[in-house]
């Protein structure tokens, strides 16, 4: 008798379609753009792009991801005053950052997704301000820049989890 | 028994005072009748009520949406005034420099730079390195310019520099933008400096000269260095813009 079993069958994750993707990114470089500001805790705000890129970093391959980022960071450079390409740059590596983080685990574990936040935040922030300084931004506000990214990672996770968790709530619904 | 009641009575009558059984009996039937009438003031005003009821219902609901309506037109007067106001500061800078009246529009996505989006751009006559100033002074400079809209530089910027002159004593300096401050830099050490001192713009790329820029809140005199440093607060509250003008030298 054999005692061979098929392996079961396990879907692989699928992230969301593009477009729904894409409406997100609008959504939150709306808002990111407009209202964040008004809620800004010591000149830091949530960055709601971030929580978008890796939303959807963690859901899909790497090539992916990257291209999620660097649709993201384009319009954030757009959006800046002067920023050059850094938030590109940091962003598309910051989405690499993520996807590689989320390989092998749940992509809906809130611990694991709050870690990936933060470093991905601190991460992100650090590309930022090599690539500004770089680009000739003036040096001297290292660690004020590490307290705001300090701050922007708890941020960042907070409004992950809420993101997650209305996530949950509406597929529960459906 | 009842010749002496009645002869009680009569008395009282014939003297106009009140006969003590006439007290008693009053006293007695005051207190039932007090009761009596709240009880039956009470059935009254129920009954009222319960005939009434509908009638209150939509009574309430009228003056509930009445009052909705009120409180929508309130706001939207308020928000009316408050523009008005705005509007009116701006104005007269616009006469006198000939500018562009603009719009905040938007911020910079992650706050990383102290900027604003405006709703006017090149098709408005924006050029890049146009000043930009509101009501009571100095705004920042144009660093972008799009046909429809432009980006902002904020004097608090760390990379904005704005030349500067203290109106008191036409000592010099360099604004630089220090985040949530300016700072006003190489101002002459033998300089007597003063608290409450109006720093305006001196001539430069962006602005004409004599444009507040601020008022000096603090000194920095170093021992060893050559010029002194002013902490200005702004003469813009530059985290509630509204309204600004765009002004070309």
């Amino acid at each position: 008798m054999s005692s061979f079993r098929s392996k079961p069958h396990v879907a692989p994750f699928v992230g969301p379609a593009w477009y729904v993707a894409a409406a997100w990114l609008a959504a939150a470089l709306l808002a990111q753009s407009t209202v964040v500001h008004y809620i800004a805790i010591r000149g830091v705000v949530p960055s709601l792009v971030l929580v978008a890129v890796i939303w959807y970093a963690i859901r899909v391959d790497a090539r992916r991801a990257v291209l999620y980022g660097l649709t993201a960071g384009l319009c954030e450079d757009a959006l800046s005053a002067h920023s050059g390409a850094a938030w590109t740059i940091a962003t598309s590596l910051s989405a690499v950052l993520a996807s590689a983080l989320s390989r092998g685990f749940f992509a809906d574990s809130i611990p694991l997704v709050i870690v990936i936040t933060v470093v991905t935040t601190l991460v992100r922030a650090l590309l930022y301000w090599v690539v500004a300084a770089l680009g000739g931004y003036p040096p001297g506000l290292g660690l004020m820049h590490l307290h705001e990214a300090v701050l922007a990672s708890a941020l960042n996770a907070v409004g992950m989890v809420v993101v997650m968790l209305l996530g949950r709530r509406v597929e529960r619904v459906r | 028994m009842a010749a002496a009641l009645a002869l009680l009575q009569i008395n009282a009558q014939r003297t106009g005072s009140v006969s003590p059984i006439a007290t008693v009996t009053s006293s007695i039937f005051g207190f039932a009748q007090t009761a009596a009438s709240a009880t039956i003031g009470g059935a009254r005003s129920l009954a009222t009520t319960v005939v009434s009821l509908p009638g209150v219902e939509s009574e309430n609901g009228r003056l509930r949406a009445r009052n909705r309506r009120l409180i929508e037109e309130n706001a939207r007067l308020h928000e009316l005034a408050a523009a008005y106001a705005a509007e009116t500061d701006v104005r007269p800078v616009v006469n006198l420099y000939h500018g562009v009246e603009a719009r905040v529009i938007g911020f910079p996505p992650e706050n990383e730079s102290r900027a604003v989006t405006i709703d006017k751009g090149t098709r408005s006559g924006v050029r890049r390195d146009d000043g930009v100033i509101a009501a009571d002074g100095v705004v920042g400079r144009v660093v972008a310019v799009t046909p429809f809209s432009s980006t902002v530089l904020l004097a608090t910027d760390y990379t904005s520099r704005i030349p500067a002159v203290v109106q008191r004593g036409r000592w010099w300096g360099i604004a630089r933008g220090n985040l949530g401050s300016v700072i006003v830099e190489y101002i002459p050490q033998d300089a007597p400096l003063r608290v409450g001192d109006v720093v305006v713009t001196g001539e430069g790329r962006s602005f004409r000269s004599g444009v507040p820029i601020g008022t000096v809140t603090a000194i920095e005199r170093g021992d060893a260095t050559l010029y002194q440093t002013a902490v200005l607060k702004t003469s813009v509250d530059l985290g509630a813009l509204d309204r600004v003008v765009v002004v070309s030298k």
